[in-house]
């Protein structure tokens, strides 16, 4: 048995117990995973930093979402920071400045900065943070908050969601970001949430006087933080209760803009917090961490392989490859079936789970057919902007 | 730590690993018994030809038994490709089978002779003498081999293929190797004349124009 051979037997078998731990941790957890969370009378000050960059178009329904929310008005600290927007974001925003809510402006100097901005203005006990082009339910907040009573517990996440629009490629990230919940859920159940998402996040005001501000230099600093929370060996929540819309990337560039920023930000923060690869930080040190660069391996090594034998194909297959289709039929392809057939009935289950989520046929079906192309896509532009070395930015 | 998913995961994977191996095998000995088939019903046909060719030199059975004939070239052809298949792809190797499947070779090579002699086919035989031990370039070789084929079909110049794994322990192919002073992997025989050594398809197909 070849070294190639070899590999992709370790790669299928690392694919199939991936799939099927989280299969396992959703089995064992299914009661807890959509209980509706105790209701609590603690109404703490809430601060929300909202930053913005050039976002004249989306900011007036982020903040009317903040006004309109299911919450004490007087127990709500609104600060919009305008990063130094080159558009009318500051003029609109400061439209709505009154009582509990602030606007400032700064010189730009990119979302960590501001974050940080904000966070020095805050006063309240818990702190979110927003992205301008996103919205809040109604009750996100009170879907949010009860999460804090558990001890350990500094940040909670919401159930990050896309609007249908009936656009091909919002259609396709709706999917996945029901996906991302569903993941991140069941990754809440072994302490092992990897990221505060940027649409919206909830926070516990000292641990940032404990762990610092958000990294200034980072491409994913929303990732970075949760890292810091994780590598503090402090616990973070997710509420798939908690609605949060965003406007996601509607063409492709901006979608590949994004995820490779996504990708050459995360592979540097996993790298960054390596060292959590020990006993003492649980699951997330023995299995998420070690998860994500296998993962990423396994993805190139696949990738290189499918090339290698694409370029080492016997001549004679051109007489016979159709012939030889059934004879092809060995333990990878046996495997590979059954991890896309097990991905297929998982997302089945994902999507049953968001029981207000209707989601058309036909996405589901183009999302099981091409996403995995486009995760192609964005890994080779990936690897291909990291072997040019091009600037690490936005 | 949630040990018990993990053991769980794993003990789940490696069933379904094992149920893929498993699998694999049956696959891969269903394919074995299917190529067994073929070359037995190719047998059969094989042998009613030579019947017919012992029945006597008329021309007049010459159109029947030319395209009989070449068509179970293409189907033993197909075959080689599939056992090379389950042997290069698969690592599955059934020596018996191979054994038949040369015996089919050498009939279909020496049917061809025949026919060039009877019905004037002008194809030209070649015959690539390889060995799947200690023979760095032969997998190469049978490339060339193709590849000269192709070029030469475009010039409408017609190239019958045999081939014989010489180290088998085959005595079809031995017989053939002590005929035609077969010594080194891989030997080329174009019409009969010898050729030792690895030959690229540039100089098969020089070869072949010089044999016509």
């Amino acid at each position: 048995m070849d070294i190639a051979m070899l590999t992709n037997y370790a790669i299928a078998f690392f694919s199939l117990f991936s799939l099927n731990v989280f299969i396992l941790l959703y089995l064992k957890h299914r009661k807890d995973y959509d209980r509706p969370v105790k209701p609590t009378s603690w109404t703490p000050l809430l601060s929300i930093v909202l930053p913005a960059y050039n976002e004249e178009q989306y900011i007036v329904k982020s903040i009317r979402s903040l006004l309109d929310a299911d919450y004490p008005k007087d127990k709500l600290d609104i600060i919009i920071v305008d990063d130094g927007s080159t558009d009318n974001t500051y003029r609109v925003a400061k439209a709505f400045e009154g009582q509990n809510l602030r606007v400032f402006t700064k010189g730009n100097g990119g979302k960590g900065a501001a974050l940080n901005f904000g966070l020095a203005k805050a006063k309240g006990e818990l702190l979110a943070t927003m992205d301008a082009d996103s919205y809040i339910a109604k009750n996100t907040i009170r879907e949010m908050i009860p999460h804090f009573e558990e001890e350990g517990v500094m940040a909670v996440t919401p159930a990050v969601k896309i609007r249908p629009s009936g656009s091909w490629l919002k259609e396709f990230q709706r999917v996945e970001y029901l996906m991302i919940i569903f993941s991140r859920k069941v990754l809440s159940f072994i302490d092992s949430v990897p990221v505060t998402v940027g649409p919206f996040s909830m926070f516990r005001k000292s641990v940032f006087d404990e762990i610092g501000g958000f990294d200034e230099h980072n491409l994913v600093e929303d990732q970075e933080i949760a890292l810091r929370i994780q590598a503090h060996n402090y616990k973070i929540r997710s509420s798939i209760t908690a609605d949060v819309y965003t406007e996601p990337p509607d063409n492709m560039k901006d979608l590949l803009k994004q995820r490779v920023r996504w990708q050459r930000g995360g592979i540097r923060n996993y790298w960054r917090y390596r060292g959590m690869i020990k006993p003492e930080y649980g699951d997330f040190g023995m299995f998420f961490v070690p998860l994500n660069f296998a993962a990423i391996t396994a993805f190139f090594l696949v990738l290189g392989l499918l090339l290698y034998s694409l370029f080492t194909i016997p001549y004679y297959y051109q007489y016979v490859w159709f012939e030889t289709l059934g004879m092809q039929i060995n333990l990878i392809t046996f495997i590979g079936a059954f991890v896309v057939l097990t991905s297929t009935i998982f997302l089945w289950i994902v999507i049953k789970s968001f029981k207000n989520e209707h989601i058309k046929l036909r996405y589901l079906l183009s999302f099981l057919l091409f996403y995995w192309y486009l995760m192609v896509g964005f890994n080779v532009l990936f690897l291909l902007k990291e072997l040019k070395r091009e600037k690490y930015s936005w | 730590m949630s040990i018990s998913i993990y053991a769980g995961a794993f003990v789940i994977s490696l069933a379904i690993f094992i149920l893929g191996i498993y699998i694999g095998t049956l696959i891969d000995s269903s394919n074995i018994e299917l190529l067994s088939e073929e070359v037995s019903s190719i047998s059969g046909r094989m042998a009613s030809l030579q019947v017919l060719l012992l029945g006597g030199d008329n021309e007049s059975f010459c159109p029947v038994y030319t395209s009989e004939l070449s068509e179970m070239d293409r189907e033993i052809e197909d075959i080689g490709y599939k056992l090379s298949f389950l042997e290069d792809e698969r690592n599955v190797y059934d020596a018996e089978l191979k054994k038949k499947y040369f015996l089919l070779e050498a009939q279909s090579y020496l049917l061809s002779q025949k026919a060039q002699e009877l019905c004037g086919d002008d194809s030209t035989l070649l015959i690539n003498f390889y060995s799947n031990k200690d023979c760095d370039r032969c997998r190469e070789q049978g490339t060339e081999v193709l590849k000269a084929r192709d070029t030469l079909a475009s010039e409408g110049i017609s190239l019958k293929l045999f081939s014989f794994d010489g180290e088998l322990g085959s005595p079809v192919a031995e017989a053939f190797e002590d005929q035609y002073g077969i010594s080194t992997y891989p030997s080329i025989v174009i019409n009969e004349q010898t050729y030792s050594g690895f030959r690229s398809s540039e100089e098969l197909e020089a070869l072949v124009r010089d044999a016509q």
